[in-house]
């Protein structure tokens, strides 16, 4: 049985998706507040956490920050329905996946399968060599990273889309085999998560020297790395 | 500058009446004094005077001298302004300088031997008459009276500069008439625009009139509307909210159900589960329009590329359209730069497109055309559907508007798709319209082009693109 801590105030709901997952050989656990639902998430004693981000209270989105701050536990957000804004933060703030309120319980067991498997083979960057390449050290065992020497703090679907990035590059990849790669599902209608992870290595990776980019964006084919000179 | 316009109205009819005033003032005082049809009328009492002022004048010369007559007579031009003149009964004068207004009066009493009064052009008196004395002399005595005050009217020039005064009076009195009207109606514009939060009173500053009035009922109006329209509002999207958590408990349910039911009860959960979908479905398009609505959705600084947006939501429309033996075809795709949300355009495009698959007949096409003309970017959706009576056509971007009551529900929408597109291209600065064209709808999307080049999605925001 795999540990998943739902983070919803909807009792009624816990419970039926309790009894579901079950099913499907998952042990669910509950909490129904931010405050109550992140000292749970802080025990380590879940694979995934399931994070509603409309709480009373304490908003799912600064319970997600609060718990990255402290826990790289996967994370899979429960947003409202064409809520694009916190998406597209909860992605931003290091969630791992997202699924849209109401959801199909069929969608969520996918999902969290997904980002299981990725936790738990490490993904496509298990058991490989380390990385080193312009100034980047990326290294799979200990899936951590360097650049320029200093170490960078890259969430699981961050360090995969990285490896992605480093075995191939000065190649464009295109957005759907990119989010094959670093979430470990296919992509879906509209779907931009992967855009929201770009941005974010990107970020934290900071440009070249001389304020080149270190991803570009291909308009209608996806990203592709660029060495130092390579426009 | 729009010359049918209160203030100019205002304007034009004081200033004309006050022109109007001072001319007929001026002919007026013309007529009465210059042309007054009986001077004599005037004089009654004063003929009586002028007879005992004659008596003593010539009793003066007569009887104490030519001296005393000499002091009489500077007295009497000094203190009031009067000219005396006297002269022999056979006109040889007694005195010697006289104006020749009393020489011609002294000359016509020699003649007519009877009291004469000669009125000059302004009103001034010359008087005269046989007076004899005690002595039993007879002396002709003459009179010229003080030029009278008369009332005269303005010269040309006056005249000219009182019209030009009463202009600038009737400008500034127009103005402080209008100018509470042209705030109103500038209030009253933007609340119709749907900035339910402006206010008259604020602009009207210390005013106490009737004007002022009429904003402050103005004003609670908008309060009261304003109040009503959020509150409905809010009703709308708290109950779309709250009907979200018992849908997604329905949905878990029957997933559970679904584990334990025979093949018979599969069918049923079908069902279900499509009720659910669209329950589901038009809960989203509530909110989805709710917030179009409440201004809570702000268009992001993004420049999106409208034809990608337009060539994924064809492409799936068109899958979705076969099972149906209807078709979206895609005309032309010309590369479109706008800025705004592509979330929000697409979903915007796409309620479009379905709608017009819904009504499209069977084995038509739905023809779809992105154009960039100019500045702006014209999107056209054309079906080969019953289209819209002409009296509906304006009502049908509103939410829940139903043309053909059986029909519409036989289709399965909710009549919210048209409404959100339509506040999603209003919220990027564009219109929307529909017409009939022969045999179908056409709807017409125009949003303005942004002047900045493509950036696929805000994480490429830094990356140029080749």
């Amino acid at each position: 049985m795999v540990s998943v801590l739902l983070i919803d105030d909807d009792t009624e709901l816990s419970k039926l998706l309790e009894e579901y997952l079950q099913s499907e050989q998952f042990e669910l656990d509950a909490a129904h507040d931010g405050p109550g639902g992140l000292d749970k998430a802080l025990t380590n004693q879940y694979s995934v956490v399931v994070l509603d981000v409309m709480l009373p209270g304490m908003s799912g989105l600064d319970v997600l920050k609060q718990l990255r701050q402290k826990s790289a536990v996967p994370v899979l957000m429960l947003t409202a329905r064409g809520s694009e804004l916190d998406r597209i933060l909860g992605l931003e703030l290091g969630a791992d996946d997202y699924l849209a309120k109401p959801f199909n319980p069929r969608e969520l067991v996918a999902r969290l399968r997904a980002i299981l498997r990725r936790a738990t083979t490490g993904g496509p960057s298990a058991a490989s060599q380390p990385v080193h390449l312009a100034g980047v050290d990326l290294h799979p065992d200990s899936r951590s990273v360097t650049c320029n020497g200093k170490p960078v703090n890259l969430t699981g679907a961050e360090f995969d889309l990285l490896f992605t990035f480093l075995r191939n590059p000065g190649k464009i990849i295109s957005r759907e085999d990119l989010t094959q790669a670093a979430l470990g599902r296919p992509m879906s209608a509209m779907d931009r998560s992967i855009d929201v992870h770009v941005s974010n290595l990107r970020r934290k990776l900071g440009p070249y020297d001389g304020e080149q980019e270190r991803v570009k964006a291909i308009r209608g084919s996806g990203y592709v790395y660029l060495l130092p000179g390579e426009q | 500058m729009r010359y049918r316009s209160l203030f100019w109205k205002i304007f034009f009819c004081f200033w004309l009446a006050a022109a109007a005033m001072i001319g007929a003032l001026n002919i007026m005082l013309w007529f009465s004094f210059t042309n007054d049809p009986n001077p004599e009328r005037r004089r009654g009492a004063l003929g009586e005077a002028l007879n005992l002022y004659a008596e003593s004048a010539v009793q003066v010369y007569d009887s104490e001298g030519s001296q005393s007559f000499e002091q009489y007579l500077n007295r009497s031009l000094k203190e009031a302004g009067t000219e005396i003149a006297l002269f022999e009964g056979d006109g040889t004068p007694l005195i010697a300088q006289s104006s020749p207004e009393v020489a011609s009066v002294a000359a016509e009493i020699k003649q007519t031997r009877q009291h004469v009064s000669q009125v000059s052009a302004l009103g001034r008196l010359t008087w005269g008459r046989l007076v004899v004395a005690p002595s039993g002399r007879t002396y002709i005595f003459v009179s010229r009276l003080r030029q009278p005050y008369v009332p005269r009217g303005l010269p040309n020039l006056g005249i000219a500069l009182s019209i030009v005064a009463a202009g600038i009076i009737s400008y500034l009195l127009a103005l402080y008439l209008t100018s509470p009207v042209k705030k109103l109606k500038s209030v009253v514009q933007s609340f119709a625009e749907g900035k339910l939060d402006v206010r008259v009173t604020p602009q009207l500053g210390n005013r106490r009139d009737e004007l002022a009035d009429l904003g402050r009922e103005f004003d609670h109006m908008a309060e009261r509307i304003d109040a009503l329209i959020s509150s409905q509002k809010r009703l709308l999207a708290d109950i779309s909210h709250e009907l979200r958590s018992p849908l997604a408990r329905l949905t878990v349910a029957l997933e559970l159900a679904r584990k334990n039911v025979s093949d018979k009860g599969i069918a049923a959960l079908d069902r279900i589960e499509l009720e659910t979908e669209r329950v589901n479905t038009l809960v989203g398009q509530l909110l989805a329009l709710t917030r179009l609505e409440s201004g809570a959705e702000r268009v992001p600084p993004e420049t999106v590329a409208l034809e990608e947006i337009v060539q994924l939501v064809t492409d799936d429309a068109n899958y979705e359209a076969k099972p149906h033996h209807k078709e979206v075809k895609l005309l032309q795709l010309s590369p479109c730069r706008v800025r705004g949300s592509s979330e929000l355009l697409r979903s915007g495009i796409e309620n479009v497109i379905r709608n017009a698959i819904r009504y499209t007949a069977e084995r038509t096409a739905v023809e779809v055309a992105l154009t960039l003309r100019l500045d702006t970017a014209t999107l056209t959706v054309r079906d080969h559907g019953p289209g819209v009576p002409d009296a509906e056509l304006a009502h049908i971007f509103q939410p829940f508007y139903r043309v053909g009551e059986a029909r519409e529900r036989s289709s399965g929408g909710v009549g919210l798709g048209l409404s959100i597109a339509d506040r999603t291209v209003k919220l990027h600065g564009g219109t929307v319209r529909a017409e009939n064209v022969t045999g179908g709808l056409l709807i017409t999307m125009e949003l303005p082009v942004s002047p900045q080049p493509v950036v696929t999605h805000p994480a490429a925001e830094k990356v140029s693109v080749s």
